[in-house]
């Protein structure tokens, strides 16, 4: 119950961090930095699949009605939440996942944040720039979107998740 | 019908994301197309809620040049007054502006310059007497067109969008009428088509709006020209221009109510009537 709280405070926050605050960075018009993504990257790992797959689609649609992009977001964010599964398997090799029951700093590190966070990002950029660009005919700029938002996407993302990490200072280098 | 169902539940998460993939497409498709988006409401109150609480907290740390702006206009307005009430009084017996066109003031709340199709949202709504195809300027030049309504908040489709096509005039040039456009991706550039390749243009040319629309009062500023581009097939040449108005830092805005738009639309309809 604490946990489905605080995914909720999550949504909420990021929407409004999303809406309020990064989407007014624009150095040059062709940055899109997305740290509303934070929400599907933590969502639990053992969640099934489908309520990931609907929790993706909905914070998508709720970034489109405040965007006037109906459809954009939330098909990149689904898309995302399709492809976790495979990604989360992707970046930990032989890692087990017993007892971490969402991504955290605490229990996994630095690298493997940010194979993780990279591959998400990327996911969703992708997704989201070729629906973008497919509906106006502007493939090659799209690619060049993906190109530069997705390295400041991954950047803002990991340094929120640290910023924002509870025990990390406490516990230090490990 | 058990093995469907059996092939549903086996692949539910397969065929889940499809559908909301679809459903995504479909959504996507429909805002797509000029003449569908203008039936679709996608402007709440709720999101225009939250933008304009957004928008009261970034405005403290911009008061300052907001003051600034704000006594720029008034100075200007005075100007404008003294000309005005110099003039002798037949000018205005003739045509009153006042009366044909009405400008209601408003805020913008939320506004993007660097996505392939831009909008603006301000806080002025059907409450307030906004329609849909009202045209919206700033004080230093033309903004856009609402396309979308909610009760206390409107949708402005700027000039940053590729539908965007607004009757303009070269005002240095025979007064030669063309369309502007936005085909860069730049917000400061938009693009003048349709000059006859006789025109000499100059680099800071005049850009205006033309008497063609009724959208747009006559004579209002909307760039200058800064370099000719040539057509390659010889017929009609483009122009770059820069805009008047700075779309990244909007903060007031003017909605142009005209007063006798229920009178043209009726006058448009009867005259597509008869053409059919």
């Amino acid at each position: 119950m604490n946990r489905f709280f605080m995914n909720i405070v999550r949504f909420i926050l990021l929407v409004i961090a999303q809406v309020l605050l990064v989407n007014h960075i624009r150095l040059g018009g062709y940055v899109h930095p997305y740290i509303y993504l934070i929400f599907v990257m933590l969502l639990p790992i053992n969640m099934p699949g489908w309520q990931q797959l609907l929790l993706g689609f909905a914070i998508g649609l709720v970034i489109d009605f405040f965007m006037g992009t109906l459809g954009m977001h939330a098909g990149a964010t689904t898309m995302m939440a399709f492809c976790r599964p495979g990604i989360i398997k992707l970046v930990s090799g032989s890692l087990k996942f017993d007892n971490i029951r969402e991504p955290n700093m605490e229990q996994l590190d630095f690298p493997w944040f940010l194979r993780y966070t990279f591959c998400m990002v990327f996911v969703h950029n992708f997704t989201y720039f070729m629906l973008e660009g497919f509906s106006f005919h502007l493939v090659g700029q799209a690619l060049l979107r993906i190109l530069i938002s997705v390295p400041v996407s991954t950047f803002l993302i990991l340094m929120i998740l640290y910023l924002f990490s509870p025990t990390k200072k406490v516990r230090g280098e490990r | 019908m058990y093995n469907l169902l059996r092939f549903i539940h086996k692949h539910h998460f397969v065929i889940l994301f499809l559908v909301l993939e679809v459903l995504c497409v479909v959504m996507l498709t429909m805002t797509q197309n000029y003449h569908r988006q203008k039936r679709i409401n996608t402007t709440n109150d709720i999101v225009g809620r939250i933008y304009e609480t957004g928008t009261h907290v970034g405005d403290y740390f911009r008061l300052g040049k907001i003051n600034r702006e704000l006594a720029e206009e008034n100075a200007l307005l005075r100007r404008q007054l003294a000309v005005v009430t110099d003039t002798t009084q037949g000018y205005q017996q003739v045509i009153n502006v006042d009366t044909i066109y009405n400008f209601i003031p408003a805020r913008v709340v939320n506004s993007t310059v660097n996505r392939p199709n831009n909008y603006i949202m301000i806080d002025k709504g059907r409450a307030d007497g906004i329609e849909k195809d009202m045209g919206v300027i700033s004080t230093d030049g033309i903004v856009g067109i609402v396309t979308d309504v909610s009760p206390h908040y409107a949708s402005v489709m700027s000039l940053l969008h590729s539908f965007s096509n607004i009757s303009v005039r070269l005002k240095n040039n025979d007064e030669q009428l063309a369309t502007l456009r936005w085909e860069t991706t730049n917000y400061r550039y938009g693009t003048v088509d349709g000059i006859p390749t006789h025109l000499r243009l100059h680099e800071g040319d005049t850009v205006v709006t033309s008497s063609y629309s009724y959208i747009f009062p006559e004579n209002l500023m909307a760039g200058t020209v800064m370099e000719l581009i040539p057509s390659p097939s010889g017929t009609l040449n483009k122009a770059k221009i820069k805009y008047s108005t700075d779309f990244a830092s909007l903060k007031t805005v003017y909605v142009i109510q005209h007063t006798n738009k229920a009178e043209l639309d009726t006058l448009y309809q009867h005259q597509n009537q008869q053409e059919l």
